[in-house]
């Protein structure tokens, strides 16, 4: 999968906003939305709030994991555990991504979050490297990890696939058994 | 002594904290680690003001509107009080000063340090130093005698020193604590107090030693039994009568010094050390701090304390010479201090001279009563000023005795006047703050900021459709701000040369000029403002309000009957709270004012008390968006008139329910009734949000405070009255001319019905059926004909037959009221219709049999309308079942001879059947009735109907249904006529005693006028009996619709019909 589709998929996800303007509600394949009254928080879709706050209709509140302390916590939290640790949202990476550059003007302490969030992210692939790593070296036949955002599987998901392929490839061709003309195959 | 021990209420960061009141004992003052002093209006006060003095304040004092503060810089600040401007640096040491004190005139600071130095400072010249060598560790604490002779210290060194100040010589050294070698190690700060009057106490460890001024002798000591720990700090009541000591672990003692007891005991609430207590001025609190940071209040001192004083009165001589008889038990101090003072007489002017006799005097007074003159006359020298201080010193030598308390503390003990509410506007954050909200109401947010950069204000709109945002430069300092759709109304208060200011900035003008201001006449402030519909009101200092047009016409003006608490406008309603009276105990008075000023000026309530909550002031004011008059009290409930229960209030939230912490609150912008939305903005920690970061509306429930909501029951009965109280706006508005939301209000009620039947299936269930009885009679009668099938389902006859009762109530009541709805069609079968079933419906109640018969003719005409198809049901419904139980037992005695075939019918009937009857009965009755109302209007009547006479019982069941009441109809006036004094069964039974008299002609004339038609419609009739018979399973005799049915068609058939009429009777 593409990580524009991934991001895309992260945009169904609600977030708050503080519209500036008056509609009643509307009526959308994926649900009711509204009704939005001029500065009071109404739940809509990552895309509509994008829209919105691009025309400067509405303001967006960051979602409430968002937050400086919060992120340094997990990021503690991350670094300490050798698992993965639960993340605030399944599409943590692509939100931040999107609302900070979209809307940083409404998320106090921008550049901290991004950094935040980058360094979790970070700690996170890398302990994801490990464990490809160790999963191969110790010639697994299977690995159980929990707590991968669908960001997060996908940026491994094209290498790891190939390489195990390769792999294969290689050993097959090792066995005693395998003929020439498998070889000739590849 | 009791006293009340308020809460503790976090005032600094930890660490050592101070406290002092100002001498009108109005304020509180305390100084922190944090190294702000805070002015708390009372303990209540949640926002104190704060004076930033430095990194952290070691000590304070305050006297004379000078605050002096040791602050971490090394110096000694003064700051004007209460403005907090600061007023250069009194003086300056090498290290941090620990402790400062103000002599007793306030003309003198002395401050001891950590360089083991004490200075005395005139703080009129700060270059006029006198510096007090001689501790050989760090000064912990310093106090003036109350003559500006001399200076007691006490030092990390474990000494306690008296000074002389002109001198700067050490007079006396009492080696009383233990040696530490810095503050911050020394386990009692020990601070030292001198009384008013003569003896300075030193708290030493767990007791306070009192020495007399003067012989410097230790004249008694102060102990308690229950005080374990150290004392920290001691402070002399301001009548000098108590002397109240603070220790470490939080040990509150207050003593009767006269009497050397213990008369108030306290423990701090979480038991930190107390280091901070002060009096206040009037001696009935006494304030204290512990070096948590926290500030707590014992309240209820004087007025206990005065009242013991006047009858302490009398003993207190003999108190007094106990207490000095003691002394005078140890000739050797008192030889010892005799011999200072003459020592030090040759250095000292007359003053000094005279006051070293004071003591002296003192003491023989108390002895053997000797009088004024005569200690004079012992000094030797008699002048003038010595007189005046002798007097003086008479009196607070003995507080008790001479009785110079009374001003301090008045002997009223009754509850205490509040200080009234200031005014502020609603949805603005308070007026000290650098950034604040001006105004956060349903329209935007106007923002204030007022600090070195700019003096500004910032005009934002929840929606840009309104107007852009804008940016104005306040240069009148306005304060005051209120915003609609149509403009931005701003005030100023007024100053020495500038008057109060009222600017409108009227951005929805169609004309150039979008601004307006106006000047109020001198002298009159503007303290509240707000912006209705097209005009704007003000009320001002002057207990005036003015009404100005949004265009800047003055228009009406009044007076108000008391200052102004807030104001607020929706539409054309304005609404003014306003103080009553004083208020007492913590409670305001508030009064409350609601106006209408549109085209029909008119007051809607006369100034009525507003109900607060006890101890709470107005902390919001506004209308719902639907325009109901609303408050929040500083408890956080939420009120809202109820017009429908003569303009009461009722609590509709407490929004501090929903805080997670106890300093959590909600700042509410706005209510809306439809949907129901508490609009606030959740508080951390305070009353009223920053402006950055941008504050996030929340939206609460409203939830009425009824009991029990836990249950089943109370909830729905809450969300039931609260539907109902939410909905109260529908009728306001429609009565004010607006337009409703039919939608809305239809859905409104539909939800309370369902509510009410919720309601009353739980009560069924619950076995209580009087209670459903009770909801039944909130239903409207077409969910009580539910609530009826809903008991006959679930077999409650009694409750049931009582429902039905009801339902019929209110169908007469329907009816009453509406009766020209019915009559579309045809006016005359319109009204002979409706006349005939308000007759009959009086007959059912005693006759059964035309209970049923009244279904199947009154049930007719409804059917006209769809909307009216549920009362038909009622009917059969309710008359039906009514049948039963009346038939059955009580209905006997009254029935006619003529109907005792029908008798055992109802009996056999289940409920279940009749509820099958009814709908059947619907589709019947009315193919049915359409017909047979077109048939009275024709007079010729086509096919012979069987003779009355044929088989007697059918013949007698069918004459009443028709012919006979027909007859009956157009008879009962004549038999009312005749026999007045009837009663309805009476005049029927007389009526049925008439009719049978007729000839048969008559009888048959009146038969086929009802009957004679229904030939034409015989095959639908015949179908409708059949459905009929087959729903009531064969139930034999039972079946009185079938019956009636047959019945009418053996009437009217003629005789090829009736075997088929036949054929129903088997059923």
């Amino acid at each position: 999968m593409d990580p524009s589709e991934v991001e895309f998929l992260a945009e169904k996800e609600m977030v708050k906003i503080i519209p500036n303007f008056s509609l009643d509600k509307i009526y959308l394949i994926g649900g009711d939305l509204g009704p939005f009254n001029p500065g009071l928080p109404v739940d809509v879709p990552v895309w509509l709030a994008l829209n919105l706050k691009q025309r400067q209709k509405c303001r967006i509140v960051p979602p409430a994991w968002m937050d400086v302390e919060k992120l340094e916590e997990m990021r503690e939290l991350e670094r300490k555990e050798d698992t993965f640790s639960p993340v605030p949202s399944p599409y943590y990476m692509e939100l931040t991504k999107v609302l900070l550059n979209h809307a940083s003007d409404n998320i106090p302490k921008a550049d901290e979050i991004r950094t935040l969030v980058k360094d979790i992210w970070d700690t996170r692939i890398a302990k994801l490297r490990l464990s490809a790593d160790s999963f191969i070296s110790q010639l697994e036949a299977h690995a159980k990890l929990d707590n991968l955002t669908l960001m997060e599987i996908n940026t491994i998901r094209a290498f790891l696939l190939d390489s195990l392929n390769c792999m294969y490839k290689l050993r097959s061709n090792l066995q005693p058994g395998s003929s020439k003309k498998q070889f000739t195959d590849y | 002594m009791p006293c009340d021990r308020k809460p503790m209420r976090y005032g600094h960061s930890e660490g050592h904290t101070e406290v002092c009141f100002d001498e009108s004992g109005k304020f509180l003052v305390t100084g922190g680690n944090d190294g702000d002093v805070r002015i708390w209006d009372g303990l209540d006060d949640d926002d104190p003001k704060f004076i930033t003095v430095g990194e952290k304040v070691y000590s304070l004092a305050l006297k004379n509107g000078k605050l002096v503060t040791a602050s971490s810089n090394n110096t000694v600040q003064i700051h004007t009080f209460p403005d907090g401007e600061p007023d250069g640096i009194l003086t300056r040491f090498t290290t941090n000063a620990t402790h400062v004190a103000f002599n007793g005139s306030g003309s003198r600071v002395a401050a001891g340090s950590s360089d083991f130095m004490v200075k005395v400072v005139e703080v009129s010249d700060s270059s006029q130093q006198k510096t007090l060598r001689g501790h050989e560790a760090p000064v912990l604490s310093v106090t003036f005698d109350p003559k500006d002779d001399f200076l007691a210290s006490a030092s990390c060194d474990g000494s306690v020193v008296v000074w002389n100040i002109e001198e700067q010589s050490q007079l006396i050294r009492w080696p009383l604590l233990q040696k530490t070698n810095d503050v911050s190690n020394a386990p009692s700060l020990c601070r030292l107090a001198w009384q008013p009057a003569a003896f300075l106490a030193v708290p030493v460890e767990t007791k306070v030693h009192l020495y007399e001024r003067g012989s410097w002798n230790h004249v008694s000591t102060l102990s308690d039994d229950l005080l374990t720990q150290l004392v920290n700090v001691v402070v002399w009541s301001p009548c000098g009568r108590f002397l109240a000591a603070g220790g470490v672990g939080g040990s509150l003692t207050v003593w009767d010094v006269s009497s050397k007891l213990c008369v108030e005991r306290q423990k701090h609430e979480k038991g930190f050390t107390v280091c901070g207590l002060a009096w206040s001025p009037s001696g009935s609190q006494l304030a204290y701090t512990d070096t948590e940071g926290c500030l707590g209040l014992l309240d209820g001192l004087g007025s206990s304390g005065s009242s013991s004083g006047t009858t302490v009165h009398g003993k207190a001589a003999k108190d007094f010479d106990d207490l000095f008889d003691d002394d005078d038990d140890r000739p050797m101090d008192e030889g010892l201090s005799d011999g200072h003072s003459p020592g030090k007489k040759p250095h000292e002017d007359d003053e000094d001279e005279d006051d070293f006799h004071v003591p002296a005097t003192g003491r023989a007074r108390n002895r053997g009563a000797i009088l004024d003159d005569e200690n004079s006359l012992d000094a030797g020298s008699v002048t003038l000023s010595r007189d005046k201080y002798d007097v003086a010193d008479g009196g607070a030598v003995l507080p008790a005795a001479a009785a110079p308390a009374p001003p301090l503390r008045p002997a009223y003990e009754g509850p205490l006047p509040t200080a009234p509410q200031k005014a502020f506007q609603p949805g603005s954050t308070p007026a000290h703050l650098t950034h604040r909200f001006m105004m956060w109401n349903s329209v935007g947010i106007i923002r204030g900021y007022n600090d070195e950069e700019d003096n500004a204000v910032d005009v934002e709109f929840h929606d840009t459709a309104v107007h852009h945002a804008m940016h104005l430069t306040n240069s009148l300092g306005h304060t005051m701000a209120d915003l609609s759709q149509e403009a931005v109304l701003l005030a100023c208060p007024g100053t020495d040369e500038l008057a109060s200011k009222l600017q409108c900035l009227h951005f929805s003008s169609w004309d150039t000029n979008k601004e307006w201001m106006v000047d109020l006449p001198p002298g009159e402030d503007v303290r509240a403002l707000c912006l209705g519909r097209r005009w704007a009101a003000v009320a001002t200092s002057a207990l005036m309000l003015r009404l100005f047009s949004i265009g800047g016409v003055q228009r009406e003006m009044f007076s108000l009957p008391g200052n102004v608490v807030s104001m607020v406008t929706h539409g054309e309603q304005l609404l003014i709270v306003y103080h009553r009276a004083p208020g007492f105990d913590g409670d305001q008075a508030l009064g409350v004012q609601l106006l209408q000023v549109g085209r029909r000026p008119k007051q809607l309530i006369h100034g009525e008390p507003l109900p607060l909550s006890p101890r709470t002031h107005l902390a919001w004011l506004g209308f719902s968006a639907e325009g109901t008059p609303c408050y929040v009290d500083s408890d956080g409930v939420v009120r809202m008139l109820n017009r429908s229960l003569g303009n009461t209030w009722t609590p509709v939230c407490n929004t501090r329910e929903t805080c997670k912490s106890k300093s959590d609150h909600y700042w509410v912008v706005g209510i809306h009734e439809n949907p129901q939305q508490l609009r606030c903005i959740p508080c951390k920690g305070s009353r009223y949000p920053p402006t950055l970061p941008r504050p996030a509306v929340a939206i609460l429930p409203f939830k009425l405070p009824l009991c029990q909501t836990s249950t089943e029951k109370g909830l729905m009965e809450e969300q039931y009255w609260r539907s109902v109280l939410f909905h109260n706006h529908f009728s306001f508005l429609s009565s004010s001319g607006y337009e409703v939301d039919e939608e809305q209000q239809t859905r409104s009620q539909k939800e309370q019905q369902e509510l009410l039947m919720k309601m009353f299936a739980l009560s069924c269930k619950l076995e209580r059926e009087f209670r459903c009885v009770e909801l039944a009679e909130l239903m409207t009668q077409n969910v009580v004909t539910l609530a009826v099938r809903y008991a006959a389902r679930s077999r409650r006859m009694a409750l049931a037959q009582r429902l039905s009762e009801l339902a019929l109530e209110k169908a007469n009541q329907m009816q009453e009221e509406e009766p020209e709805e019915e009559e579309e069609e045809s006016e005359v079968t319109g009204r002979r219709h409706s006349n005939r079933r308000h007759q009959e419906e009086e007959e059912e109640e005693e006759e059964p049999v035309e209970d049923v018969c009244v279904c199947v003719l009154g049930s007719g005409k409804p059917s006209s309308s769809p909307a009216h198809r549920a009362t038909s049901i009622l009917d059969n419904m309710a008359s039906g079942r009514k049948s039963s139980p009346l038939a059955g037992s009580v209905g006997k005695p009254n029935k006619g001879p003529v109907l005792k075939p029908l008798a055992p019918r109802p009996k056999t009937k289940t409920q279940s059947t009749l509820l099958q009857m009814t709908s059947l009965k619907k589709k019947t009755t009315r193919e049915v009735s359409q017909p047979a109302a077109e048939q009275q209007k024709q007079p010729e009547a086509p096919p012979p109907a069987p003779p009355p006479a044929s088989p007697a019982d059918n013949a007698e069941n069918t004459r009443p249904k028709t012919g006979f009441q027909l007859w009956l109809e157009e008879n009962r006036k004549s038999i009312s006529a005749d026999q007045p004094d009837l009663e309805e069964t009476d005049v029927i039974k007389e009526a049925m005693g008439r009719f049978r008299t007729l000839t048969a002609e008559e009888r048959l004339s009146w038969t086929e006028r009802a009957k004679g038609q229904t030939g034409d419609d015989l095959k639908k009739r015949k179908r409708g009996g059949g459905d009929g018979g087959g729903g009531d399973g064969g139930g034999g005799d039972g079946q009185a619709e079938a019956d009636e049915n047959s019945a009418k068609k053996k009437k009217s058939l003629d005789p090829s019909a009736k075997l088929s009429a036949f054929a129903f009777n088997k059923n």
